[in-house]
Protein backbone atom coordinates (compact mmCIF):
# COMPACT_ATOMS: atom_id res chain seq x y z
CA UNK A 1 0.00 0.00 0.00
CA UNK A 2 1.38 3.35 -1.07
CA UNK A 3 1.83 5.92 1.84
CA UNK A 4 -0.58 8.61 0.24
CA UNK A 5 -3.50 5.72 0.25
CA UNK A 6 -3.26 5.04 3.56
CA UNK A 7 -3.03 8.49 4.65
CA UNK A 8 -6.35 9.07 2.25
CA UNK A 9 -7.99 5.98 4.12
CA UNK A 10 -7.17 7.22 7.72
CA UNK A 11 -8.41 11.22 6.15
CA UNK A 12 -11.58 9.36 6.12
CA UNK A 13 -12.04 9.26 9.66
CA UNK A 14 -10.48 12.17 11.44
CA UNK A 15 -12.48 12.52 14.41
CA UNK A 16 -11.72 11.28 18.23
CA UNK A 17 -12.93 7.84 18.45
CA UNK A 18 -16.08 7.64 20.31
CA UNK A 19 -16.14 6.57 24.28
CA UNK A 20 -15.10 7.55 27.40
CA UNK A 21 -11.73 9.23 27.75
CA UNK A 22 -8.61 7.00 28.96
CA UNK A 23 -8.93 8.97 32.41
CA UNK A 24 -12.64 8.46 32.56
CA UNK A 25 -11.99 4.78 32.26
CA UNK A 26 -8.53 4.63 34.45
CA UNK A 27 -11.11 6.20 37.62
CA UNK A 28 -14.05 4.07 36.68
CA UNK A 29 -11.43 1.12 36.98
CA UNK A 30 -10.20 1.79 39.77
CA UNK A 31 -12.91 2.96 41.90
CA UNK A 32 -15.02 -0.52 39.93
CA UNK A 33 -11.21 -2.51 41.25
CA UNK A 34 -11.38 -0.39 45.06
CA UNK A 35 -15.26 -1.95 45.67
CA UNK A 36 -14.30 -5.33 44.74
CA UNK A 37 -10.82 -4.82 47.11
CA UNK A 38 -13.20 -3.62 49.83
CA UNK A 39 -15.54 -6.58 49.62
CA UNK A 40 -12.63 -9.16 49.85
CA UNK A 41 -11.43 -6.99 52.95
CA UNK A 42 -14.47 -6.95 54.84
CA UNK A 43 -15.22 -10.40 53.61
CA UNK A 44 -11.91 -11.85 54.98
CA UNK A 45 -9.99 -9.37 57.67
CA UNK A 46 -12.50 -6.42 58.25
CA UNK A 47 -11.20 -3.40 60.20
CA UNK A 48 -9.84 -3.90 63.77
CA UNK A 49 -11.52 -2.28 66.96
CA UNK A 50 -11.28 0.79 67.45
CA UNK A 51 -9.86 1.99 64.53
CA UNK A 52 -10.97 5.59 64.92
CA UNK A 53 -9.44 6.03 68.49
CA UNK A 54 -6.14 4.19 67.39
CA UNK A 55 -5.84 6.89 64.22
CA UNK A 56 -5.31 9.70 66.63
CA UNK A 57 -1.96 8.45 66.89
CA UNK A 58 -0.03 10.33 63.64
CA UNK A 59 2.03 7.45 63.44
CA UNK A 60 -1.25 5.00 63.31
CA UNK A 61 -2.63 7.21 60.92
CA UNK A 62 0.77 7.66 58.71
CA UNK A 63 0.51 4.08 58.43
CA UNK A 64 -2.79 4.89 56.40
CA UNK A 65 -2.10 8.12 54.57
CA UNK A 66 1.02 7.27 53.56
CA UNK A 67 0.32 4.65 51.07
CA UNK A 68 -3.05 6.31 50.35
CA UNK A 69 -0.68 9.17 48.95
CA UNK A 70 1.61 7.03 46.71
CA UNK A 71 -1.15 5.08 45.66
CA UNK A 72 -2.91 8.77 44.27
CA UNK A 73 0.47 10.12 43.08
CA UNK A 74 0.75 6.76 41.38
CA UNK A 75 -2.41 6.63 39.67
CA UNK A 76 -1.76 10.62 38.43
CA UNK A 77 1.74 9.24 37.58
CA UNK A 78 0.29 6.09 35.16
CA UNK A 79 -2.19 8.45 33.45
CA UNK A 80 0.89 10.64 32.57
CA UNK A 81 2.49 7.50 31.39
CA UNK A 82 -0.11 6.30 28.67
CA UNK A 83 0.35 9.84 26.99
CA UNK A 84 3.37 9.91 24.74
CA UNK A 85 6.18 12.50 24.98
CA UNK A 86 4.17 13.51 28.56
CA UNK A 87 6.63 14.16 31.39
CA UNK A 88 6.37 13.09 34.61
CA UNK A 89 6.27 16.76 36.24
CA UNK A 90 4.68 17.60 39.65
CA UNK A 91 3.20 14.03 40.79
CA UNK A 92 6.81 12.72 39.59
CA UNK A 93 8.33 14.94 42.15
CA UNK A 94 5.86 14.60 44.75
CA UNK A 95 6.08 10.72 44.77
CA UNK A 96 9.17 11.03 46.31
CA UNK A 97 8.20 12.16 50.02
CA UNK A 98 6.75 8.92 50.39
CA UNK A 99 9.40 6.82 50.53
CA UNK A 100 11.69 9.56 52.47
CA UNK A 101 8.88 10.47 55.21
CA UNK A 102 8.75 6.13 55.44
CA UNK A 103 12.51 6.10 56.20
CA UNK A 104 11.96 9.04 58.72
CA UNK A 105 9.79 7.38 60.36
CA UNK A 106 11.69 4.17 60.58
CA UNK A 107 14.30 5.76 61.86
CA UNK A 108 12.43 7.99 64.67
CA UNK A 109 11.23 4.58 65.64
CA UNK A 110 14.42 2.74 65.93
CA UNK A 111 15.56 6.05 68.16
CA UNK A 112 12.75 6.24 70.50
CA UNK A 113 12.26 1.93 70.87
CA UNK A 114 14.04 0.69 73.96
CA UNK A 115 17.02 -1.27 72.27
CA UNK A 116 15.38 -4.48 73.35
CA UNK A 117 12.26 -4.45 71.99
CA UNK A 118 13.39 -3.00 68.20
CA UNK A 119 13.86 -6.61 66.29
CA UNK A 120 10.26 -7.73 67.93
CA UNK A 121 8.87 -4.68 66.83
CA UNK A 122 10.74 -5.07 63.41
CA UNK A 123 9.15 -8.73 62.86
CA UNK A 124 5.89 -7.67 63.83
CA UNK A 125 3.53 -11.27 64.35
CA UNK A 126 1.80 -10.81 61.14
CA UNK A 127 4.21 -10.58 58.37
CA UNK A 128 2.55 -14.00 56.67
CA UNK A 129 -0.79 -11.86 56.22
CA UNK A 130 0.32 -8.70 55.49
CA UNK A 131 2.55 -9.19 52.25
CA UNK A 132 0.13 -12.30 50.81
CA UNK A 133 -3.22 -9.82 51.62
CA UNK A 134 -1.69 -6.25 50.35
CA UNK A 135 -0.80 -8.05 46.94
CA UNK A 136 -4.00 -10.12 46.49
CA UNK A 137 -6.02 -6.82 47.81
CA UNK A 138 -3.83 -4.31 45.12
CA UNK A 139 -5.40 -6.90 42.17
CA UNK A 140 -8.81 -5.83 41.41
CA UNK A 141 -7.58 -2.08 41.20
CA UNK A 142 -4.50 -3.42 39.19
CA UNK A 143 -6.89 -5.29 36.74
CA UNK A 144 -9.13 -2.50 36.47
CA UNK A 145 -6.47 0.23 36.13
CA UNK A 146 -4.60 -1.85 33.44
CA UNK A 147 -7.29 -2.43 31.51
CA UNK A 148 -8.22 1.03 31.28
CA UNK A 149 -4.50 2.00 30.46
CA UNK A 150 -4.44 -0.07 27.51
CA UNK A 151 -6.23 2.39 25.47
CA UNK A 152 -3.80 4.98 26.07
CA UNK A 153 -0.87 4.92 24.38
CA UNK A 154 2.35 4.02 27.11
CA UNK A 155 5.71 4.05 25.55
CA UNK A 156 7.38 2.04 28.12
CA UNK A 157 4.96 -0.95 28.82
CA UNK A 158 6.15 -1.93 32.05
CA UNK A 159 7.24 1.25 33.20
CA UNK A 160 3.35 2.18 33.08
CA UNK A 161 2.46 -0.78 34.15
CA UNK A 162 4.81 -0.59 37.25
CA UNK A 163 2.96 2.77 38.46
CA UNK A 164 -0.22 0.90 37.82
CA UNK A 165 0.89 -1.69 40.38
CA UNK A 166 2.67 0.52 42.50
CA UNK A 167 -1.00 3.14 42.80
CA UNK A 168 -3.02 -0.57 43.33
CA UNK A 169 -0.77 -1.63 46.04
CA UNK A 170 -0.50 1.74 47.56
CA UNK A 171 -4.60 1.66 47.51
CA UNK A 172 -4.62 -1.94 48.91
CA UNK A 173 -2.06 -1.11 51.64
CA UNK A 174 -4.27 1.53 52.61
CA UNK A 175 -7.14 -0.82 53.21
CA UNK A 176 -5.23 -3.09 54.92
CA UNK A 177 -3.54 -0.81 57.65
CA UNK A 178 -7.63 -0.42 58.81
CA UNK A 179 -7.04 -4.33 59.81
CA UNK A 180 -3.42 -4.23 60.91
CA UNK A 181 -2.19 -3.60 64.47
CA UNK A 182 1.43 -3.39 63.98
CA UNK A 183 1.78 0.43 64.81
CA UNK A 184 5.69 0.70 64.68
CA UNK A 185 7.26 2.49 61.63
CA UNK A 186 9.72 -0.04 62.28
CA UNK A 187 7.37 -2.99 61.28
CA UNK A 188 4.83 -1.01 58.57
CA UNK A 189 7.75 1.17 56.75
CA UNK A 190 9.37 -2.34 55.85
CA UNK A 191 6.82 -4.89 55.13
CA UNK A 192 4.17 -2.26 53.98
CA UNK A 193 6.41 -1.14 51.67
CA UNK A 194 8.00 -4.56 50.38
CA UNK A 195 4.41 -5.42 49.69
CA UNK A 196 3.32 -2.68 47.63
CA UNK A 197 6.47 -3.25 45.50
CA UNK A 198 5.61 -6.74 44.91
CA UNK A 199 1.84 -5.02 43.71
CA UNK A 200 4.31 -2.56 41.87
CA UNK A 201 6.52 -5.63 40.02
CA UNK A 202 3.34 -7.68 39.16
CA UNK A 203 2.36 -4.50 37.39
CA UNK A 204 5.49 -4.22 35.35
CA UNK A 205 5.31 -8.09 34.17
CA UNK A 206 1.53 -7.76 33.38
CA UNK A 207 2.13 -4.31 31.43
CA UNK A 208 5.32 -5.44 29.56
CA UNK A 209 2.43 -7.76 28.24
CA UNK A 210 -0.70 -6.03 28.12
CA UNK A 211 0.38 -2.89 27.63
CA UNK A 212 2.30 -3.01 24.34
CA UNK A 213 0.97 -2.09 21.06
CA UNK B 1 9.64 24.29 15.79
CA UNK B 2 7.21 26.26 17.85
CA UNK B 3 5.49 27.24 14.74
CA UNK B 4 5.08 23.67 13.51
CA UNK B 5 3.45 22.76 16.99
CA UNK B 6 1.01 25.59 16.42
CA UNK B 7 0.30 24.49 12.72
CA UNK B 8 0.43 21.23 13.47
CA UNK B 9 -1.58 21.91 16.69
CA UNK B 10 -4.14 23.58 14.76
CA UNK B 11 -4.52 20.80 12.16
CA UNK B 12 -5.14 18.36 14.52
CA UNK B 13 -7.69 19.65 17.03
CA UNK B 14 -9.86 20.29 13.55
CA UNK B 15 -9.44 17.00 13.01
CA UNK B 16 -10.01 15.54 15.98
CA UNK B 17 -13.57 17.72 15.61
CA UNK B 18 -13.90 15.82 12.51
CA UNK B 19 -12.14 18.01 9.94
CA UNK B 20 -11.05 15.13 7.53
CA UNK B 21 -9.26 17.83 5.03
CA UNK B 22 -7.02 18.74 7.87
CA UNK B 23 -6.29 15.78 9.04
CA UNK B 24 -5.13 14.67 5.51
CA UNK B 25 -2.41 17.42 5.48
CA UNK B 26 -1.78 17.13 9.21
CA UNK B 27 -0.42 13.19 8.33
CA UNK B 28 1.21 14.46 4.93
CA UNK B 29 3.58 17.12 7.03
CA UNK B 30 4.05 14.41 9.90
CA UNK B 31 4.88 12.02 7.35
CA UNK B 32 7.63 13.66 5.54
CA UNK B 33 9.19 14.43 8.77
CA UNK B 34 8.69 11.42 10.05
CA UNK B 35 10.13 9.25 6.87
CA UNK B 36 13.10 11.43 7.61
CA UNK B 37 13.71 10.12 11.34
CA UNK B 38 13.20 6.90 10.35
CA UNK B 39 15.59 6.68 7.41
CA UNK B 40 17.99 8.34 10.08
CA UNK B 41 17.63 5.28 12.26
CA UNK B 42 16.99 2.72 9.95
CA UNK B 43 19.71 0.22 8.26
CA UNK B 44 17.55 -0.93 5.97
CA UNK B 45 16.15 -0.22 2.32
CA UNK B 46 13.50 1.88 0.81
CA UNK B 47 10.72 -0.30 0.87
CA UNK B 48 11.30 -0.95 4.69
CA UNK B 49 11.23 2.57 5.83
CA UNK B 50 7.82 2.91 3.82
CA UNK B 51 6.63 0.04 5.95
CA UNK B 52 7.73 1.80 9.46
CA UNK B 53 6.14 5.24 7.88
CA UNK B 54 3.16 3.63 7.92
CA UNK B 55 3.33 1.69 11.19
CA UNK B 56 4.02 4.78 12.52
CA UNK B 57 1.29 6.49 10.81
CA UNK B 58 -1.49 3.72 11.88
CA UNK B 59 -0.07 4.15 15.38
CA UNK B 60 -0.12 7.71 15.28
CA UNK B 61 -4.07 7.37 13.90
CA UNK B 62 -5.02 4.80 16.45
CA UNK B 63 -4.14 6.70 19.66
CA UNK B 64 -4.56 10.25 18.33
CA UNK B 65 -7.06 10.62 21.43
CA UNK B 66 -4.06 10.78 23.45
CA UNK B 67 -3.14 14.05 22.20
CA UNK B 68 -5.06 17.02 24.30
CA UNK B 69 -6.04 20.19 22.51
CA UNK B 70 -2.99 23.19 23.71
CA UNK B 71 -0.17 20.35 24.29
CA UNK B 72 2.76 20.73 21.86
CA UNK B 73 2.48 18.45 19.04
CA UNK B 74 6.08 17.58 18.31
CA UNK B 75 7.36 15.58 21.92
CA UNK B 76 3.64 13.50 21.64
CA UNK B 77 4.47 12.48 17.79
CA UNK B 78 8.10 12.08 18.66
CA UNK B 79 7.07 9.81 21.72
CA UNK B 80 5.32 7.35 19.09
CA UNK B 81 7.75 7.51 16.62
CA UNK B 82 10.31 6.49 18.72
CA UNK B 83 8.25 3.38 20.42
CA UNK B 84 6.96 2.29 16.89
CA UNK B 85 10.62 2.19 15.07
CA UNK B 86 12.11 0.61 18.25
CA UNK B 87 9.18 -2.24 17.96
CA UNK B 88 9.49 -2.45 14.28
CA UNK B 89 13.56 -2.36 14.14
CA UNK B 90 13.31 -5.47 16.81
CA UNK B 91 10.55 -7.13 15.24
CA UNK B 92 12.56 -6.77 11.33
CA UNK B 93 16.10 -8.25 13.48
CA UNK B 94 14.30 -11.04 15.04
CA UNK B 95 12.30 -12.39 11.48
CA UNK B 96 16.30 -12.06 10.08
CA UNK B 97 17.53 -14.65 12.76
CA UNK B 98 14.86 -17.03 12.09
CA UNK B 99 15.98 -20.01 10.50
CA UNK B 100 14.88 -20.41 7.07
CA UNK B 101 13.23 -23.52 7.11
CA UNK B 102 10.70 -21.08 9.51
CA UNK B 103 9.87 -20.05 6.07
CA UNK B 104 9.21 -23.02 4.08
CA UNK B 105 5.45 -22.71 4.08
CA UNK B 106 5.40 -19.45 3.50
CA UNK B 107 8.04 -18.83 0.99
CA UNK B 108 6.62 -18.68 -2.37
CA UNK B 109 8.30 -21.90 -4.28
CA UNK B 110 11.05 -20.89 -6.75
CA UNK B 111 9.76 -20.71 -10.29
CA UNK B 112 6.28 -21.94 -9.95
CA UNK B 113 3.42 -20.32 -10.59
CA UNK B 114 3.05 -16.91 -12.84
CA UNK B 115 6.67 -16.05 -12.42
CA UNK B 116 8.13 -19.55 -14.53
CA UNK B 117 8.46 -17.76 -17.91
CA UNK B 118 12.37 -16.53 -18.31
CA UNK B 119 10.72 -14.04 -20.13
CA UNK B 120 8.53 -12.74 -17.85
CA UNK B 121 10.39 -13.32 -14.95
CA UNK B 122 13.28 -10.90 -16.24
CA UNK B 123 10.53 -8.20 -17.38
CA UNK B 124 8.98 -8.42 -13.77
CA UNK B 125 12.66 -8.39 -11.84
CA UNK B 126 13.04 -5.22 -13.74
CA UNK B 127 9.92 -3.91 -11.44
CA UNK B 128 11.87 -4.22 -8.18
CA UNK B 129 15.21 -2.61 -6.97
CA UNK B 130 18.48 -3.66 -8.43
CA UNK B 131 19.69 -5.41 -5.09
CA UNK B 132 16.97 -7.56 -4.80
CA UNK B 133 17.06 -8.46 -8.24
CA UNK B 134 20.24 -9.39 -7.75
CA UNK B 135 19.40 -11.18 -4.58
CA UNK B 136 16.94 -13.43 -6.57
CA UNK B 137 18.78 -14.19 -9.38
CA UNK B 138 21.49 -15.49 -7.19
CA UNK B 139 19.76 -17.48 -4.84
CA UNK B 140 16.65 -18.45 -6.64
CA UNK B 141 18.10 -18.61 -10.46
CA UNK B 142 21.61 -19.93 -9.97
CA UNK B 143 21.05 -21.51 -6.49
CA UNK B 144 24.03 -20.02 -4.47
CA UNK B 145 23.41 -20.07 -0.95
CA UNK B 146 22.19 -17.01 1.00
CA UNK B 147 25.37 -16.96 3.16
CA UNK B 148 27.69 -16.25 -0.15
CA UNK B 149 25.27 -14.02 -1.97
CA UNK B 150 25.18 -12.23 1.97
CA UNK B 151 29.66 -12.45 1.89
CA UNK B 152 29.13 -10.74 -1.87
CA UNK B 153 26.65 -8.08 -1.06
CA UNK B 154 28.03 -7.27 2.52
CA UNK B 155 24.89 -8.59 3.91
CA UNK B 156 24.37 -11.15 6.79
CA UNK B 157 22.76 -14.23 5.50
CA UNK B 158 19.21 -13.79 7.38
CA UNK B 159 19.49 -10.47 5.77
CA UNK B 160 19.49 -11.95 2.41
CA UNK B 161 16.71 -14.09 3.16
CA UNK B 162 14.75 -11.65 4.39
CA UNK B 163 15.24 -9.51 1.49
CA UNK B 164 14.84 -12.56 -0.52
CA UNK B 165 11.41 -13.38 0.79
CA UNK B 166 10.49 -9.84 0.19
CA UNK B 167 11.13 -9.75 -3.19
CA UNK B 168 9.09 -12.91 -3.75
CA UNK B 169 6.71 -11.35 -2.41
CA UNK B 170 6.62 -7.95 -4.33
CA UNK B 171 7.34 -10.28 -7.76
CA UNK B 172 4.12 -12.36 -7.09
CA UNK B 173 2.26 -9.46 -6.42
CA UNK B 174 3.77 -7.87 -9.80
CA UNK B 175 2.79 -11.33 -11.66
CA UNK B 176 -0.72 -10.85 -10.50
CA UNK B 177 -1.39 -7.92 -11.47
CA UNK B 178 0.12 -8.18 -14.78
CA UNK B 179 -2.56 -11.44 -14.76
CA UNK B 180 -5.53 -9.13 -14.11
CA UNK B 181 -4.37 -6.45 -16.46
Amino acid sequence: MKTDDLIRTLAAEPATPAGLSVDARALLGTVGGLILTLALFVTALGPRPGLWQAWADPLVLAKSVLPLVLGLLALALALRAVRPGRAAGAPGRAIAVVPVAAAGLFLFAFATAAPGTRMALFLGHSIPVCLPAIVILSLPVLAGLLSALKRGAPVRPAFAGALAGLAAGGLAATVYSTFCTEDSPLFYAVWYALGITLAALAGALAGRRLLAW
Amino acid sequence: MSDRNARWGDLLSRALAGDGVAYATFLTETSEVIRRVVRARSPGGAEDIEDIVQEVLLAVHTKRHTWRRGEPVSPWLWAITRYKTTDAFRRRKWRATLPIEDFAEILPEIGAGDITAPRDLERLLGGIDARSARIVRAVGLDGESAGDVGARLGMSEGAVRVAYHRAMTRLKQLAEMDGTE
